[in-house]
């Protein structure tokens, strides 16, 4: 078996980029960066081309020699194909299991996508392959750096962020497809202002995400609102005025505004740091599920909707720390003397990778009603 | 056959399973499982991957064969014990949830034929290998392997007529169930690569599915 080659496709690399709702997919396997020999690392990611790319590309500035293995998420990057099942322990396990591995490397460790860690039970990997495992930086960025710490995570790399250049690439790859359709519908319908669309639902974009951590609210659709009110604010002015020279303007005003509220309904679909509006939405109009992607009746949206908390055993807990490594958001901490610590409930995004990795079944989510018995 | 990339939309509701892959391929799906059935052995251990609803491993029991079948679907596997308990023919059939990557568990030389349906397209190309590698070790000498499923037609012509026509089939799959198939490129080849040696391939609709027969030789002739 030989080694897939780095992807380099001009038109996957901007599908990946403006299309990132839809999959993109690479040839799952085992790759190979630089010059590996038998102990070099082996990074697991997904089969997402973007990721797959931008990781090879990434450690070969650096001049990383290493393994990466390509686990099938059905071309879905990891964080998505994580909360979706599609990279989950199965598929890791079937990617050790049938890649060849075992055959290029000596030692037996992988390094795991923390951003993996909902669909992805670290321990039962090392159960069924005999291969330990390890998280890695949440970041692709801070590969290099972690492995040339001796895979050693700081704290700042087991922590999901979502800083300026992150919140620009994942909205526009995320949004784009909805400001193209928004441009086909207004092409169709409202030939008049389909300018004005375009330069208005492009601005819009920076205008929501540039300064998304300092707009107050936790949910896309809280820290929309200022800007919504300020549009409407403003639209109410416009009509204090001359009314003709401004009707382009007040129109711009709406479009901007209702194109804020599509942006800001699914921030859980954009970053880990967030919990998505849309999930618990799209359930409580009875849309189950779109496609294979559930969500009615989920540990996920019913966490979302207050149907469901996160709850911790003490007394079966073994405090292996596996819920604070997995965590991006530090709501489990560590506590005196070892003990787990649930430290903030309101920064946790439902992501369910603590309750994917807790090996003890401590961490638990629970009805409402039982908690508070 | 494109028709079958359906089949992942299909598979969410196991038990309609079989009357809607049937309604979508205008029954040709349940003719190929016959045709399965008909070239493997009677009265034989039969390895079955991928079983899905028992559809097939229901045939291979009725003519006295020994079927065990795995199944990544743990809804599939259930459909599948339930069809055959209520056809009466539970003592031929066991079934578990397993991948692909479980067959290095299972006994060497223990089955007289493997057999598969439509499972080569839907895994990775490792898998695909190691599927058959470990096909052929759990197959005795003189054991026959057949599969059948969707194929990269040959010829550049009907490739491109192939992928065009399939093309919006899959999108309009992927939508309803994001996911979708992938048509193995040289599924000969790939047998031959694993050690077996091919008897017969059986091409239809335009080249894009294929049944084909192989055997694990008695021997090794070395050159």
């Amino acid at each position: 078996m030989s080694p897939v080659k780095a992807p380099k496709s001009p038109v996957k690399a901007l599908w990946g980029l403006l299309f990132r709702v839809f999959p993109c997919p690479t040839a799952a396997g085992l790759r190979q960066v630089g010059a590996p020999d038998r102990q070099s690392p082996v990074l697991v990611t997904c089969n997402f081309y973007t990721t797959v790319a931008r990781l090879t590309r990434r450690l070969s500035r650096r001049h990383v020699d290493a393994w990466i293995l390509v686990v099938d998420s059905k071309g879905v990057n990891v964080w998505c194909s994580a909360g979706g099942d599609e990279l989950s322990t199965d598929a890791v396990v079937s990617a050790v299991k049938t890649s060849g591995l075992a055959e290029r490397v000596d030692h037996r460790t992988l390094v795991l996508p923390p951003l993996g860690a909902p669909g992805i039970d670290a321990a039962q990997v090392t159960e069924r392959t005999g291969w330990k495992t390890r998280w890695g930086p949440v970041r692709l960025g801070d590969l290099p750096a972690y492995l040339a710490r001796g895979q050693r995570r700081t704290e700042p790399m087991k922590r999901a962020t979502y800083r300026w250049p992150e919140r620009l690439d994942t909205a526009l790859g995320s949004l784009f497809p909805f400001y193209l359709a928004g441009a086909l519908g207004f092409a169709l319908l409202g030939r008049g202002l389909l300018l004005t669309y375009l330069v208005v639902a492009a601005l819009a974009l920076p205008l929501f995400y540039l300064p998304l951590p300092w707009l107050p609210g936790r949910r896309g659709l809280v820290k929309v609102l200022p800007l919504v009110a300020l549009g409407a604010g403003t639209l109410a002015l416009s009509f204090t005025g001359p009314g003709a020279p401004l009707a382009s303007f007040r129109a711009a005003l709406v479009i901007g505004s209702v194109t804020l509220v599509v942006y800001a309904a699914e921030l859980g679909g954009l970053a880990s740091t967030m919990p998505s509006d849309l999930d618990p939405f799209l359930a409580k109009l009875g849309i189950g599920a779109i496609g294979n992607t559930a969500f009615a009746g989920t540990v996920r949206t019913k966490l979302l909707n207050g149907d469901l908390t996160l709850t911790h055993d003490p007394a079966i807990c073994t405090r292996c720390r596996a819920c604070v490594e997995v965590c991006p958001q530090t709501v489990w901490t560590i506590a005196e003397e070892g003990r787990i610590h649930l430290a903030s409930r309101e920064r946790c995004t439902a992501c369910r990778a603590c309750l994917t990795n807790c090996p003890t079944g401590a961490i638990a989510a629970v009805g409402r009603e039982a908690d508070s018995s | 056959m494109f028709s079958y990339v359906f089949m992942k939309i299909l598979e969410r509701r196991p038990r309609s399973y079989d009357r809607r892959m049937d309604r979508a391929t205008g029954g040709r799906i349940r003719r190929v499982k016959e045709q399965v059935a008909a070239l493997a052995p009677t009265h034989a251990r039969v390895l079955e991957i991928g079983c899905g609803t028992g559809e097939l491993a229901s045939m291979l029991v009725a003519r006295g064969c020994e079927v065990e079948g795995f199944d990544r679907s743990a809804r599939m596997v259930a459909a599948a014990r339930e069809r055959i308990a209520a056809e009466g023919l539970a003592e031929g059939f066991t079934a578990y949830e397993m991948g692909v990557d479980g067959m290095d568990g299972l006994a060497e030389t223990a089955y007289d034929a493997v057999v598969s349906t439509l499972v080569l397209s839907e895994v990775t190309d490792d898998e695909r290998r190691y599927t058959l590698r470990h096909a052929r070790r759990v197959v005795r000498p003189g054991g026959v392997i057949i599969l059948a499923d969707e194929v990269r037609p040959r010829g550049r012509g009907r490739r491109l007529i192939h992928r065009l026509a399939r093309a919006p089939l899959a999108v309009a799959t992927y939508l309803v169930s994001t996911a979708t198939t992938r048509p193995v490129e040289d599924l000969t080849g790939d047998l031959t690569r694993a050690g077996f040696a091919v008897d017969s391939e059986q091409p239809s609709h335009g080249g894009s599915f294929a049944i084909v027969v192989a055997h694990r030789p008695k021997r090794v002739d070395t050159p």
